[in-house]
């Protein structure tokens, strides 16, 4: 059987070792929104070091991730990360900067490079551009059909990675507009992006995480792995880095069996999964993009909405 | 809110940076040019970010550029948006016979694009579009070691910055001074078409589905504009827009051609002929005093919020 990828992320050290990561192949290391992210992976050199350690103690490929959209003050501690990441033997570093890839590419020739969903990779011409940078694998722009996406991976030679479950970044900002709550709230940097902060309009929801914004549904691609797997896809992410060590869990169980079952020719789903994924969806369930349709739809059989957000 | 602050009485060592101006139709154009802009970036039907609105066809194209030719000025052509795999020759094509034509200088989004025009029409300066998301240092190394001739920068990079990234580059440094600083940074936001689908369901066969960056199909339907309910822990806490401003640094001017600016950027294809020509003329003012080398104590002027390009 052929062998597949399962990863996610985790943003900093006390997350780390609070998740049970046995269903899961790699992790990435970090948090790519916001340098004052609590005991973020990439201001803390030393646990970064030390994350990798334990991921690769467990048996699992460690990545360590990279801002999402640093300025020039922020580029000497990328530089001091991407150098303690290659010194510990990350297995690849995931970028989502153009700048911090030439970087690398630049300084660490021959690490592997892991191209994130923000550099925009929307062609096969662009990936292949990458390519040149040391990519080996990419995640498409989030707003890309799958469509597209198995067209890139395959003109382009270039395998794709691909979000099956967990909030879809939406956008990235270079402002924390959570600051402005600190006094009304009396909650501080760095733990206000961490609470279940949601922005809704009518029907539409979205999660804040200060400098960045995610669906406020759960991309959820648990009926269409078979899809995926004909396509030829072996890379599968679950987006966790603002969910719960229980999230990280039981979503991750679900879909290992599910791409174990999958890639032995069974694309059926088990009933009771549906479950414990209603559990952990605060709104609802999308496809994201991949489907030719706007993010926040969902295609399959589960109809009902999960966990109603109570405003 | 828009800058209002004195401008400092400095001697200024004269700098010389052009002025780009935007222009969604010809009527815009004549107004940039003859208020003083250097240059003018238009977008070409259908390939340009932002839709309809501030496209010019290849005729219009051509008698802007006829313009540009008789009063010794340049035009920028947008083709911000990303094509199709299929689209991508054909794309190419155009621009050959555009070059022909006269066209001498391409705005592009798409690291793959830039590449493929840099090979294929060495003759065409590439600029990287502020949606690219260029930043930093690295940024613009990257671009300018896939052959771009000048990358663009927000208007909310410092002079500071500015000044850091021309001391290890070569390419031209634009900085958008006029512009709507977004709440999601520009090339890095998908979130309306997350939601909405206005523009695709009217023609969904034909249509690629995506942000305004696709092209033609998602529109930028301004959701940041309108009130969000902020829940914490599932309560509501807050009605607001998300964060949004309109940033016109006119004032900071020669702080920025001391950083080594290259060229200075209008946002504005939607705006009017008329109001074009008013912000031009205003950075147009600024900019001379500035090359004068000429001590200015004066405020600089407040430009009214109705000059910004909300309307884009």
């Amino acid at each position: 059987m052929k062998t597949f990828e399962l990863n996610t992320t985790i943003s900093n050290l006390q997350s780390l070792r609070e998740s049970d990561l046995c269903t899961y192949d790699a992790v990435y290391l970090g948090n790519i929104y916001c340098r004052s992210f609590q005991e973020n992976f990439l201001e803390r050199l030393n646990d970064l070091k030390d994350g990798i350690a334990y991921v690769k103690d467990l048996g699992l490929r460690a990545y360590a991730t990279s801002y999402g959209a640093p300025r020039n003050d922020a580029l000497p501690k990328v530089q001091k990360a991407l150098e303690a990441a290659v010194e510990a033997g990350a297995d690849a570093i995931e970028v989502h900067n153009l700048g911090v890839l030439r970087m690398l590419h630049e300084q660490f020739p021959g690490t592997p490079a892991h191209i994130g969903g923000f550099a925009n990779v929307y062609t096969d011409a662009g990936a292949s551009a990458l390519k040149d940078y040391g990519a080996v694998r990419f995640t498409p722009n989030y707003e890309i059909s799958l469509e597209e996406i198995n067209a890139i991976a395959d003109t382009a030679r270039l395998p794709a990675e691909i979000l099956v479950h967990g909030k879809m970044p939406l956008g990235i900002s270079d402002y924390c507009f959570l600051l402005e709550y600190e006094h009304k709230w009396e909650e501080k940097c760095p733990t206000l992006c961490q609470k279940c902060l949601l922005l809704k309009q009518g029907d539409w929801a979205m999660r804040s995480v200060g400098k960045g914004v995610l669906s406020g549904k759960d991309v959820c691609m648990l009926e269409h792995l078979r899809a995926l797997v004909n396509a030829g896809h072996t890379v599968f992410r679950i987006e966790a880095a603002y969910e719960s060590a229980a999230y990280r869990r039981d979503i991750g169980k679900i879909y290992r069996s599910a791409l174990e079952r999958a890639f032995a020719g069974d694309g059926r789903v088990d009933e009771a999964n549906w479950d414990s994924i209603r559990q952990h969806t605060e709104i609802a369930l999308c496809n994201g993009f991949y489907f030719g349709r706007t993010g926040g739809e969902y295609i399959g059989n589960v109809h009902e909405p999960a966990a109603v957000c109570r405003a | 809110m828009v800058s209002s602050q004195p401008v400092r009485n400095i001697a200024r060592r004269g700098r010389c940076a052009m002025l780009l101006a935007p222009a969604g139709s010809l009527d815009a154009a004549t107004e940039a040019f003859q208020a003083g802009a250097d240059a003018v970036y238009v977008g070409l039907k259908g390939w340009s970010r932002g839709g309809a609105r501030g496209e010019l066809d290849r005729n219009g194209l051509r008698q802007c550029m006829q313009l540009a030719r008789v009063t010794r000025k340049q035009v920028q052509l947008a083709i911000n948006t990303i094509p199709k795999p299929p689209e991508r020759r054909g794309l190419l094509q155009g621009l050959v016979e555009l070059a022909d034509s006269g066209l001498r200088a391409v705005i592009v989004n798409d690291i793959g694009l830039l590449r493929d025009v840099s090979r294929e029409l060495p003759s065409l300066s590439v600029t990287v579009s502020i949606g690219a998301g260029a930043l930093n240092l690295d940024d613009v190394r990257f671009y300018q070691d896939l052959g771009a001739s000048a990358v663009v920068l927000p208007g909310y990079v410092e002079p500071q910055e500015i000044a850091a990234i021309k001391t290890k580059t070569v390419i031209a440094i634009e900085v958008m001074l006029h512009m709507v600083e977004e709440f999601i940074q520009l090339g890095k936001c998908w979130i309306p078409s997350y939601l909405h689908f206005a523009a695709a369901e009217r023609r969904r066969t034909e249509c690629l589905s995506g942000s305004v960056k696709r092209g033609g199909v998602g529109a930028c339907f301004r959701i940041c504009q309108r009130p969000w309910t902020v829940l914490k822990d599932g309560r509501k806490v807050d009605c607001r827009l998300l964060p949004s401003r309109q940033i016109s640094r006119v004032a900071e001017l020669g702080e920025y051609l001391d950083a080594g600016v290259d060229v200075i950027k209008i946002q504005g294809r939607s705006l009017s002929a008329e109001l074009v020509g008013a912000v031009t003329r205003v950075y147009r003012s600024a900019l001379d005093a500035q090359t004068r080398g000429r001590a200015v104590i004066r405020t600089a002027p407040a430009l009214p919020p109705m000059w910004t390009v909300q309307g884009r």
